[in-house]
């Protein structure tokens, strides 16, 4: 995307009103449907009845609950929600590892010529890529529900649950990562005769790990805000308190347990950001793959956490894994099959997708929106105050979950999809103004001092001079989000907020898996669909 | 190379530390035999079921010699589900969950004790507005049941509803589950649900311990009786044990006061032999609602 060209024929016309307002135009008949589906009536965020029923439960937000026994339970419930964090991380890790190695194409010997194993090694590829779609397909929060039925209630199902689709994406974007470096070096090993090893450690690791670690860090940060929404299902921690404070309208209590994720959150953030810059500096001083003293001594902290958050959470997986649980999980697999195919079914599971589609769209609309308002200040534009304030506006909106901003948004605008909308707006909210942020800080600040400096005015500095240039990384953040929506709208319906999740809920609650298992396989086709779109679209952007 | 293999080393031994640590926090678990698992379907929040499990859970450990351990759940379906695949030894089931617990375990859940008070079990249809008066005001409004699989607190009064010509699916504006029965009042006295129904023991409570503004919430009418809760136990757990558990409960007697506690918590005036017969009503009423094929 090359916009510096200069207007060449009338220098009074502006050079990208025309596409910007195809674009605008476009969007809006797109989005005009979406809105219909979505039940976007922001009128009933200021319907009397709803603002009395919202403002009540918010005043017994004052004071926080602080007796001894919810306290002890919410240490408890804290303590239960890193481990699992960490735990299911540290199982993702054995999964995701081999996977992405397996799915690199970069350590393909069979790739460098033509030889027997050609087929054959792309057809292993691309099966292992449809198992990664289908791990990472499924949401979280509908393997833990699945999980808490097969393996009993209790951390292990959300332990497990985060394994298998945080296994998922890593071993994705790991193989992203280390196809998109430079794997000259890596090839030259293999052809000279080195091993996939050696061709791992010294071609591709030197250049990668800074953004390998980096990446895992910050998986590890999801998966706490991850685990906390577990609770919800049943699959233990934080959630699980949330769930019932929010149920019986106690506010006093849901707000400690609010406070104790923005702590959770914003202290999993700085440790995330501390290790990350960490490992960026021990990158620049030339040992391989950044290890070094202080990287064992890290790697000895990890795998003590580790240790801890298993021996904390006494999961039992040997009884997990006897012959017997195996036997009845298989059954409880075969129990999905068939998935029920009858035309009703299949309409109302239709209808459900839309809305899933309609509320993820409208959802991040608003927060690209919402993150663009927030971000021009968090990036420091008006000063140093308005910067920390606008921040930590967004870190709040971040650090609740949707699934928690849903309970809330439910009782301000009643049940139904719009509810939805309004969940994922707020969070995305947050997550996109910080990463729009970043991009307007990190924007190359010269075509704007040079419209400045040729007397144009701030407002047409920053469209014509900044915009540019981020927009690109802004619309790929939208997606990427509006990405991960799509996968959080199907399951707001667990407490209300329309789309699959709802009707997921219901059948999984009358045993009718068959029903549930269309669903299931409704989400998965989104979900894939979804990657696909914005995989082609990303690569038109780029 | 030297320094490959270091890495190596290393490597290898993060990795076997981290299978020596799921294989041995694993191993006592599985060892540990004498522990009697038992649950309750979440009716009511979680905290709640603990405190009133608490004294009789004390009680159990007395009279079976076994340590007894609560599990605490907040989905109906996975106590269920739990014990069929025997991660749950006795569990406390709606009469709703008691069916489907019976035909996913082909029949071999076994219940065993009842209160006497299940025996005519009725459920309260709740509302805040005053325009409510009859099933047939409800048409057009919010409506909120409890948990999809409850059977107080959704399939009886489904049931009942649809006797009076009224179709949830189609004639409320919207149906919210809240979960539990005391997570209902609370949707209707916060206005989130214009009108709820939930079991009338749970409502009774509620009103007695004043957790319910009256003035504000009412009943505006009230279901036939039907046969409600049990505990059951799985179908292969050792007859003697289940012998014990049986005497034990059915010799709870309110002149005692140590068992008058008990019976208070579970809200029962004494416990009675039951039998899966006893459930056929509902089965039939759950196929007729169509939530069970």
């Amino acid at each position: 995307m090359n916009r510096a060209q200069p207007a060449a024929v009338n220098p009074l016309r502006d050079p990208a009103a025309l596409t910007r307002s195809t674009a605008f135009l476009l969007a809006l008949v797109v989005l005009w449907p979406l809105l219909v589906v979505a039940e976007f009536k922001p009128g009933a965020l200021f319907d009397p009845q709803n603002l009395k029923t919202t403002g009540s439960f918010l005043a017994g937000f004052l004071p926080p609950e602080t007796g001894a026994e919810f306290l002890s339970h919410l240490v408890r419930a804290t303590l239960e929600t890193l481990a699992i964090a960490t735990a299911g991380i540290a199982l993702a890790l054995l999964i995701g590892i081999p996977l992405a190695l397996l799915s690199t194409r970069v350590l393909a010997v069979a790739e460098i010529g033509p030889g027997p194993g050609l087929r054959r090694s792309q057809f292993i590829h691309y099966g292992l890529r449809a198992l990664l779609t289908v791990l990472r397909g499924v949401p979280e929060l509908v393997w833990a529900l699945l999980f808490v039925r097969v393996f009993g209630l209790g951390p292990a199902a959300g332990v497990l649950a985060l394994a298998l689709t945080y296994g998922g994406m890593l071993a994705k974007v790991y193989a992203e990562i280390l196809e998109s470096g430079e794997s000259r070096p890596a090839r030259a090993i293999l052809e000279a005769g080195g091993s996939r090893l050696q061709a791992l450690l010294y071609g591709l690791l030197p250049g990668s790990a800074q953004e390998l670690t980096s990446y895992t860090v910050y998986r590890w940060e999801c998966a706490v805000r991850a685990s906390v929404v577990m609770g919800f299902v049943g699959a233990g921690g934080l959630g699980q308190l949330m769930d019932q404070a929010m149920r019986m309208f106690n506010g006093g209590e849901a707000s400690t347990i609010l406070l104790t994720f923005l702590a959770l959150v914003l202290a999993a953030d700085a440790l995330s950001g501390f290790l990350r810059q960490w490992v960026g500096r021990a990158g620049t001083d030339g040992r391989v793959a950044g290890v070094s003293g202080g990287g064992y001594v890290m790697a000895l902290c990890a795998s003590l956490s580790v240790l801890a958050s298993f021996s904390y959470l006494n999961l039992g997986f040997g009884e997990l894994f006897s012959s017997e649980s195996l036997r009845l999980m298989v059954g409880f697999l075969v129990s999905f099959f068939p998935p029920e195919l009858a035309v009703g079914w299949l309409s109302r599971v239709g209808y459900g997708v839309i809305e899933t589609l309609a509320i993820s769209a409208v959802g991040t609309l608003l927060a690209v929106l919402g993150g663009l308002i927030f971000a021009l200040p968090a990036s420091g534009r008006y000063g140093l105050l308005a910067g920390q304030a606008s921040r930590f506006v967004l870190n709040a909106l971040r650090s609740v979950p949707e699934l928690v901003w849903a309970t809330l948004t439910v009782l301000s605008v009643g049940l139904g999809p719009f509810a939805g909308v309004l969940a994922l707006a707020l969070h995305t909210t947050g997550v996109l103004g910080r990463l729009f942020a970043e991009s307007l800080q990190n924007a190359p600040a010269a075509p704007r001092d040079a419209l400045l400096d040729a007397g144009a005015r701030p407002g047409a500095a920053f469209l014509y001079g900044t915009l540019p240039e981020v927009t690109p990384q802004l619309l790929a953040y939208s997606l990427y989000r509006w990405e991960m929506n799509i996968r959080m709208a199907a399951i707001l319906g667990f407490v209300g907020a329309g789309g699959l999740g709802q009707l997921l809920y219901f059948e999984l609650s009358l045993f009718r898996y068959a029903e549930a298992s269309t669903v299931i396989a409704a989400m998965l086709l989104l979900s894939i669909a979804v990657d696909a779109t914005s995989a082609a679209l990303r690569r038109r952007l780029a | 190379m030297k320094q490959s293999s270091r890495r190596l080393a290393l490597k290898g031994a993060l990795s076997c530390a981290l299978f020596a640590s799921i294989l041995s926090f694993s191993l006592p678990a599985a060892a540990d035999e004498a522990v009697l698992r038992v649950s309750a379907i979440p009716d009511e929040a979680p905290t709640e079921l603990q405190r009133k499990f608490a004294p009789l859970g004390k009680y159990l450990e007395k009279e079976t010699g076994m340590k007894v351990s609560f599990v605490p759940v907040s989905d109906y379906a996975a106590v269920v589900e739990s014990l069929a695949t025997k991660k749950l030894d006795l569990v406390w089931l709606g009469g709703f969950t008691f069916v489907q617990a019976k035909i996913r375990t082909n029949g071999t859940a076994n219940p065993i004790i009842q209160r006497e008070e299940d025996a005519k079990f009725t459920s309260k249809f709740v509302t805040a507005d005053p325009a409510i008066k009859s099933y047939a005001d409800l048409k057009g409004k919010t409506f909120a049941f409890g948990s999809p699989s409850s059977t107080s607190g959704h399939l009886m009064p489904r049931h009942f509803l649809l006797q009076a010509n009224i179709n949830p699916d189609k004639d409320f504006k919207n149906v919210a589950f809240s979960g539990a029965h005391d997570a209902t009042v609370a949707f209707v006295a916060a206005g989130k649900a214009d009108a709820g129904v939930l079991n009338a023991s749970v409502w009774d409570k509620l009103v007695e311990a004043k957790k319910v503004d009256t003035d504000k919430v009412r009943v505006f009418s009230t279901t036939p009786p039907y046969y409600d809760y049990n505990w059951t136990v799985r179908g292969d757990l050792d007859p003697a044990l289940v012998k014990k558990l049986s005497d034990a409960f059915l010799k709870l007697d309110a002149k005692n006061p140590e068992h008058a506690e008990i019976l208070q918590l579970q809200r029962a005036s004494k416990f009675i032999p039951s039998k899966a017969a006893n459930y056929d009503g509902i089965e039939q009423a759950a196929k007729a609602a169509g939530l069970l094929k």
